[in-house]
């Protein structure tokens, strides 16, 4: 989580770079799931990166994220050339090994190579600064809060002393008040403020993307089956008419209400592709009966609602062939 | 004896599993009419989008004779299973092919049936 959230706050502190605002627009266009694969990938490579790094060289970071953060502040705009050679001369030396992937990368993707180096390069360093500072304070003041704090239980006398005093008159909210007060000292004093075991409910987030990383792509066929006799052994049979029903619409027995009429079809396309749909008719000829016939198809079924584009298109694509294979009877003609 | 309950054990084994071969026509439908019904209508949803088509070309004003000739021969050609008309509406329960209800499927006497033991919601008998 903690890489993921690194990664939002770079992509933020991106946005707001006026250099970088190229780059949403850049992801927008269409290279952008192989760019995001790429980044993740580099993303998870560098957080264990630093994560030994960080067990290496403990002392000399703090010194070296001042010397970074000086520099930072010199260059905000951070021009072409001097950002190749500011990677070498900064406290941290990025692992060469990211900073020839990263210009890989750069010169795999097809727009403008050098700017794309220095930005990825620049999202490499803030990544590592933002990790640095999560580990040594962020996460301890979470712990200290949550362990201290406990569910309140009330004993039922208490319950049932307070929906009585509810509905009951004002006489009795002075002797409900007093209760509260007892409730609330008693809850001070048999647990003070410092003392506090650490809970160890959250793991360290650095270690989560490993594991995540190792344990995706194995279903065999006994995982399934063992889920499937788990779901089997577990599945009670329905208390009531309620639990009947809403079984009936996980089998897809019942409908979902409010009904959607739109169920199962998924028609992504805006209303332009379904109207205009001329383009399609590039490969017939521009003049005579053929081309006549052929606009008054594509004129039907740009009124026709119930067809997807997909198989408007599959019908004129139908048509072409058709009159492909009868070109030489044509000819004759 | 024990060839005889060897015999009688293999042609039950046989009955349960006929040759796999072909696609079985084993299924629970009521009779071999409905069952054929069912097959002219699959056949008719594969090829109705074909015959959309080349009848488009043929009911035309504006392509040549020939192309439509050509047309018509190519839709006779298309199996015989193929053309919805030959679909028969019959009743979903009895088969039966003459006073089917659209709306049930459901032919006369088996509507009747279930709408006096109130299983048809919001059928009612008529009395006005």
């Amino acid at each position: 989580t903690s890489s993921v959230l690194s990664k939002d706050k770079d992509k933020s502190a991106a946005s707001k770079d006026s250099t970088h605002e190229e780059a949403p627009k850049k992801q927008e266009d269409g290279a952008e799931t192989p760019k995001q694969k790429l980044l993740d990938m580099i993303g998870n490579m560098k957080v264990e990166v630093t994560y030994r790094r960080k067990l290496q060289q403990l002392k000399a970071s703090e010194s070296k994220k001042q010397a970074m953060k000086k520099l930072e502040g010199l260059d905000s705009e951070g021009s072409v050339p001097q950002g190749i050679t500011e990677d070498t001369q900064r406290g941290k030396p990025l692992n060469p090994e990211l900073v020839k992937a990263a210009s890989a990368v750069a010169s795999s993707l097809p727009r403008n190579k050098k700017q794309m180096e220095s930005e990825l390069l620049a999202q490499l360093r803030r990544h590592e600064e933002t990790t640095d500072k999560q580990k040594k304070g962020g996460t301890i003041n979470i712990r200290n809060v949550i362990s201290e704090m406990t569910v309140k239980r009330q004993s039922p006398a208490q319950r049932g002393a307070r929906i009585s005093g509810r509905i009951s008159l004002q006489l009795d909210e002075d002797g409900q008040r007093r209760r509260h007060e007892r409730s609330s000292a008693q809850s001070v004093d048999y647990r003070s403020l410092k003392v506090g075991k650490r809970l160890n409910i959250f793991t360290k987030a650095s270690t989560e993307p490993e594991h995540a990383l190792k344990t995706v792509s194995s279903p065999t066929i006994w995982d399934l089956e063992f889920a499937k006799e788990v779901a089997a052994v577990t599945a009670q049979p329905p208390r009531n008419g309620f639990e009947e029903m809403i079984q009936w619409t996980k089998e897809g027995i019942l409908w979902e209400f409010p009904i959607d009429n739109e169920v199962g079809m998924e028609d992504d396309a805006e209303f332009h592709e379904h109207i205009f749909l001329e383009k399609h008719l590039e490969g017939f000829p521009k003049e005579g009966p053929i081309r006549h016939f052929m606009e008054l198809v594509i004129c039907g079924l740009s009124k026709n609602p119930y067809l997807s584009v997909k198989q408007k298109v599959e019908h004129i694509e139908w048509f072409q062939n058709y009159f492909e294979e009868k070109k030489e009877l044509l000819q004759e003609i | 004896m024990a060839a005889t309950a060897l015999c009688w054990a293999l042609r039950v084994v046989q009955q349960v599993l006929p040759s796999p071969c072909p696609r079985q026509v084993r299924s629970y439908y009521v009779d071999w009419r409905m069952l054929r019904d069912v097959k002219r209508r699959k056949m008719a949803y594969e090829h109705a989008d074909e015959r959309l088509r080349i009848n488009a070309i043929r009911k035309n004003s504006i392509l040549p004779k020939e192309l439509q000739e050509v047309a018509d021969k190519e839709i006779a050609a298309l199996p015989r299973d193929s053309c919805p008309v030959r679909i028969r509406n019959r009743c979903v329960l009895t088969s039966r092919p003459r006073g089917v209800k659209r709306r049930w499927r459901l032919s006369r006497i088996v509507f009747r049936h279930f709408a006096d033991h109130a299983q048809m919601s919001g059928v009612q008998r008529a009395m006005w």
